[in-house]
């Protein structure tokens, strides 16, 4: 039996053990390693955030889905990778802590033939000083987070309604940031709920990030052909500002965060202050803190993990200006370079580039919304993953290796603008390719066909079908492999 | 340089028949099915280069 861990069970790596259960599981033994015992949908935060959901309707337990699927469940945290092995022990294994209650803090070694790393991100708070839960800004990247966003929530639209005007700042809080989109949604179903309250007008809203332009979502924008001509996500984004009266401010990095107020720099080189009363603030991402040892026990994270601290995988990475940018830059196969019996898949991969072009301002400050690599794509590579190591146990390395990358891979994306059946509103977006590919589609780097927006109260339905649709996969009900990822 | 709150000043606004169509239900429930046979195909298109192999 051959020994297939994955570590982290989000999105990716969850896929990846349904997948491998489901394809592999007569061949392997498949063992998930996570520091949560719970699973998160994680796009329907945003409703906790603002109150329209419990976290229990977001979240559910995973060792009774792997219990039942004979997948073995550690509850802990991948601290060293061991590629080689070491004088001990001869095979490849991860070195753990575990989480669980039960066996907190014990340490032990899990060998594995194949490795799938999907730990996802470091909610990197900590590199921009008074942000997030243990500063001064609230955020929506865990359930936990926005329990806490909504609790706050609820206290501004209490002062609003004794006509205390408030000022609410959502967005980014770093220039290296990514999921703009995740703070576009949180924006709008925030305006939503205070216009529901009857307190809109005494409310002051502004969208604070890094994208040089509204719309750029941190894939460089969208171009969309609508009624016989072309139009931009940045002027349909602008449109959706001027509608529901929110300010923005662009091309941001967040230096500091003090109480009740934010220090940014902008692209130009301008630095200000803006006062707020509550700040829901992104962090940006880095990778978990995973080391890699050799047989000798040296030290090797330089050989598998980026500076990023996420894992090099079969990217091109070699440093090029934007304008000689491709598409083949990325990854097909998400395996790392040196031990190829590692996948990196998810956030986990470290990106070759951004994907929207990169700024600095004239202090130097780098001002680069980072590739989104959640939800959709991130699924795919579980997948894809886990079929590549279908192949190798089968075939061995001379097989041909199925790929999946970025530049030649769709996604679909619903940004909820404010929850209700009949209320409710979402942009609903595609596009294809996520990297675009000039050379391919020289116009706009994507598909005219396959690349669209629209916005209304059928979006919310999609949002709500999706929530449902992946939870129950998720939950590996009957006929959750028909799901698409 | 213009800022961002003078760009968006400048964006045209959906007229009162687009807000209305946004929420009409008959409407958006054809949208609904509309928008979901797109995104079948881009899933398809998305799952597409692991089948080819």
């Amino acid at each position: 039996m051959k020994r297939v861990v994955i570590l982290g069970a989000g999105i990716a790596g969850h896929t990846a053990a349904l997948h491998a259960k489901r394809l592999i599981g007569k061949a392997a033994e498949i063992t998930v390693i996570s520091p949560n015992s719970k699973w998160n949908w994680i796009p329907s935060n945003i409703w906790v955030g603002v109150g329209k959901m419990q976290p229990e309707q977001v979240t559910f337990p995973l060792a009774p889905i792997y219990a039942r699927k004979g997948i073995t469940f550690h509850q802990g945290l991948a601290k060293n990778i061991h590629p080689e092995g070491d004088s001990e022990m001869s095979s490849p294994y991860v070195e753990i802590s575990y989480t669980d209650p039960k066996r907190a803090g014990e340490i032990a070694k899990i060998p594995y033939d194949f490795l799938v790393n999907a730990t996802g991100p470091k909610l990197n708070f900590a590199a921009t000083d008074g942000l997030g839960p243990d500063g001064y800004t609230v955020s929506v990247c865990t359930s936990g987070h926005a329990v806490e966003a909504a609790r706050e929530l609820r206290e501004i639209i209490a002062k609003l309604k004794t006509g205390i005007r408030q000022r609410l700042v959502i967005g980014v809080g770093h220039g290296t940031c990514t999921c703009e989109g995740a703070a576009f949604e949180y924006t709008f179903n925030v305006e939503h709920e205070l216009h529901q309250a009857g307190v809109r007008e005494l409310a002051e809203i502004y969208y604070l990030t890094n994208e040089y332009e509204l719309g750029d979502f941190g894939v460089g924008g969208m171009v969309f052909s609508q009624r016989g001509f072309q139009t931009t996500s940045k002027l349909w984004t602008e449109s959706l500002f001027r509608e529901r009266n929110i300010h923005a401010i662009l091309g941001a990095h967040v230096s500091q965060v003090e109480a009740g107020v934010i220090h940014y720099e902008q692209v130009d080189g301008t630095k200000s202050d803006l006062t707020f009363d509550f700040a829901m603030l992104l962090p940006p991402f880095r990778g978990v803190d995973l080391k890699a040892y050799n047989k000798m026990g040296a030290d090797i994270s330089e050989q598998l993990f980026a500076p990023s601290g996420f894992m090099k995988v079969d990217a091109d990475y070699t440093a090029k200006a934007y304008e000689e940018w491709r598409a083949e830059d990325w990854p097909k196969t998400y395996r790392n370079p040196t031990y190829p019996n590692i996948f990196a898949v998810g956030i986990a991969f470290a990106p070759p580039h951004q994907i929207s072009k990169p700024r600095k301002s004239p202090n130097g400050t780098v001002i680069a919304p980072s590739p989104p690599r959640t939800g959709m794509p991130s699924g795919i590579m579980g997948k894809l993953a886990i079929l590549s190591i279908k192949e190798l146990i089968r075939n061995g390395e001379s097989t041909h290796l199925p790929t999946a990358s970025m530049s030649d891979m769709g996604a679909a994306c619903v940004a909820s603008a404010g929850s209700g059946m009949r209320q409710g509103s979402a942009a609903s977006m595609t596009m294809y390719p996520i990297v675009p590919d000039y050379q391919k589609y020289p116009n706009t780097g994507r598909s005219e066909n396959d690349t669209f927006g629209e916005i209304g109260l059928s979006g919310h339905w999609i949002k709500l079908l999706l929530h449902y649709m992946f939870i129950y996969k998720a939950k590996a009900r009957p006929g959750w492999s028909l799901i698409p990822e | 340089m213009e800022s961002a709150d003078e760009v968006i000043a400048r964006a045209p606004l959906p007229t009162a028949k687009t807000l209305h169509q946004r929420k009409s239900l008959p409407l958006q429930f054809i949208r609904f099915i509309s928008i979901n046979l797109k995104m079948i195909r881009m899933i398809r298109k998305g799952h597409h280069p692991m089948e080819k192999h």
